[in-house]
């Protein structure tokens, strides 16, 4: 649900963690890589998965949109 | 104690702009550019956030093509009083210097090397208007990258740009505003930036009621705006300073999309100027339902209702969802993955209901934009009676314009330490509560209130009992939020400041005993005619709510003697 990062695709350039008007993710310092660690206030607005240079990113919509 | 071992760092600058969204940058440019000290903080980070983070698609209102400063002033005037019923509720004279200085704006911003212009070179001109006519008076953009290009601007003009900062109060000295204490929503810092004016341009506030699809389980953010932006900081951050707020008895009324594509609700039509047609489940077409007309399609059995844009030819279609790729790309994700295809769908529309305070209400500006506290600017969203992209720009510019002669003779007013003290006090204390309240439960404990006390029909029975539980969240809750870290240290904040503009807004409509527009009330089911132009404006003296009535100005003579 939400903001979902696909770490086989991700390079770890930190663009969402950077951008995210909400700050759901924060910065794994140890791997170098983002982690949605705010799911539950994600917006769906779409930055993030449409700054993502390498598409790691997919937004998925959870039932209680329907 | 010295200011310096009270807080994690000092900055001093001229002017202090809070909100870097397309209000708050124009404004932060603009007053660099004549030379001054400019500071710009943003709670989120400004290359994509706020309103305008995820593009937009269409840009202003200008007097052009025939009609007048004086119909435009006519036509937002009807507009306000579409949702909100007879009489004036805002400034004409504000409204009037906006369209005054609207293609003065337009030059400024292509100065800026900000694209304004179509793929052919040339101004592309919305064709038809938002009601289906002709109107050719707002500019149709491709801002998909509105707020990096501002930010790169930004940058250059040699602004100081400081991401992930939100304000906890405003510092005061006698009657002026000498500054503001933040923290910084990553590291937890506590800073002071001590400014001889300062311009809050932090956008609406909506979260005292439920998002526009309500159907939530766990996300509790699916506002059509941007909810970092909704709080609204800025109107409580004023409010507490002692600056008054106006019209928060109007909240904003929309018809909800529930198959919400994010770009518009109940507004297709808006977009690109194509005209979307209303229709009850039965294919009964309608043009347009206010809160009465909803209520009796609804008694009457006709609802669901919906919007479509099926009847429209396919070049239509084609330049709809070009705006869609200026203004919110995820909407095509969206419409994929619920299977739906968005050339034939039919949008159910979801009852009316209070949702944000868009129409009119705000910081109380004069036609300076200057608010009831003597250093202290409000522009964009935030002022009362002021909102969309275009008049967010505009009334940017203008107050970075012209700041410089406030500055100048501000002087350099010390910070009370004690002040700062308290602040500091309130900001952080949420850190140290271990056993507490999740902000979010507080927050929808408050949004529940909302919906449940005040919504649509109100009466004073409801709206006092509303009341009487939200003092007790207060007193109860308030001081039991919890934050582990800097992030729900922000929730925290934010939350605070629902609160206190919830308490404004519940206060507010009890004391407007009467039904007009949208605004209805059970127990007083007739107009006012001594209500007729006139606010409602509120503001903090010795620590009480002070709510005044008073009179929307006139428009002045020499600006009325354009008509002709």
């Amino acid at each position: 649900m939400a903001a979902k990062i696909d770490f086989k695709r991700c390079v770890g350039c930190g663009r969402c963690y950077d951008l995210c008007p909400i700050d759901v993710f924060t910065w794994d310092e140890e791997v170098n890589m983002p982690r949605v660690t705010y799911e539950e206030e994600c917006w769906h607005c779409g930055i993030c998965w449409m700054e993502c240079p390498k598409r790691a990113i997919d937004i998925t919509f959870p039932a209680s949109f329907w | 104690m010295a200011l310096e071992q009270l807080v994690d760092k000092i900055i001093k600058t001229d002017v202090l702009v809070i909100g870097g969204g397309i209000a708050g940058c124009p404004a932060a440019i603009k007053a660099a550019e004549h030379g001054l000290d400019v500071t710009i903080v943003e709670k989120s980070k400004i290359e994509r956030s706020g309103s305008a983070g995820q593009g937009i698609d269409h840009y202003g209102i200008f007097p052009r093509d025939g009609i007048t400063k004086m119909e435009l002033l006519r036509r937002w005037e009807a507009y306000q009083s579409r949702f909100n019923g007879d009489g004036r509720f805002g400034d004409p004279n504000i409204i009037y210097k906006y369209y005054d200085s609207a293609f003065w704006a337009l030059e400024e911003l292509e100065k800026m090397g900000i694209p304004m212009k179509w793929d052919d070179g040339e101004f592309y001109w919305m064709p038809h208007g938002r009601y289906g006519g002709v109107n050719r008076i707002m500019l149709r953009v491709h801002w998909q990258n509105i707020k990096p290009y501002m930010a790169g601007v930004l940058k250059e003009s040699g602004v100081n740009v400081l991401n992930r900062i939100m304000i906890v109060d405003l510092l005061t000295n006698n009657d002026k505003i000498v500054g503001a204490t933040a923290i910084n929503t990553r590291t937890g810092e506590f800073i002071i930036i001590k400014a001889k004016a300062v311009i809050i341009a932090t956008g609406l506030f909506a979260r005292c009621y439920d998002p526009e699809t309500p159907l939530f389980w766990k996300y509790k953010f699916r506002y059509h705006w941007c909810p970092a932006t909704v709080s609204g900081d800025g109107w409580a951050t004023a409010y507490r300073s002692g600056a008054e707020l106006a019209n928060m008895d109007i909240t904003g009324w929309h018809f909800r999309a529930r198959d919400d594509l994010t770009l518009s609700f109940g507004n297709l039509n808006l977009n690109d100027g194509i005209a979307g047609k209303f229709l009850t489940w039965k294919g009964e077409e309608f043009i347009f339902a206010n809160a009465h007309k909803y209520h009796e399609l609804e008694q009457n059995g006709k609802t669901p209702i919906y919007q479509t844009l099926e009847h429209l030819p396919d070049d239509y279609h084609k330049r709809m969802e070009v705006a869609y790729v200026d203004e919110r790309l995820i909407s095509f994700k969206i419409a994929e993955d619920r299977g739906f295809n968005p050339r034939t769908h039919w949008y159910e529309l979801m009852p009316n209901k209070p949702l944000n305070f868009i129409t009119a209400s705000g910081i109380s500006i004069d036609e300076n934009f200057k608010a009831s506290a003597k250093g202290l600017y409000a522009i964009g969203d935030c002022a009362a009676g002021f909102h969309s992209c275009g008049h967010a720009v505009v009334s940017g510019l203008l107050v970075g314009d012209s700041i410089n002669t406030y500055v100048a003779e501000a002087g350099d007013l010390a910070v009370d330490e004690a002040q700062v003290k308290s602040q500091k006090q309130v900001a952080l204390a949420p850190l140290a509560v271990k056993k507490g309240t999740e902000p979010m439960e507080l927050e929808c404990a408050i949004r529940y209130i909302c919906e449940r006390y005040v919504g649509q029909f109100k009466s004073e029975g409801k709206m006092r009992e509303g009341l009487k539980r939200l003092a007790s969240l207060r007193r109860v809750f308030l001081p039991s939020l919890m934050a582990n870290n800097p992030h729900y240290l922000m929730r925290c904040l934010e939350v605070r400041n629902i609160m206190d503009l919830t308490e404004v807004h519940i206060k507010a409509c009890l004391e407007r005993m009467e039904t007009r527009g949208n605004f209805i009330r059970l127990d007083y089911p007739e107009k006012d005619p001594s209500r007729d132009n006139m606010l409602t404006f509120q503001h903090i003296e010795n620590g009480k709510m002070k709510l005044e009535i008073r009179q929307v100005p006139e428009l002045k003579p020499e600006y009325a003697r354009e008509r002709k």
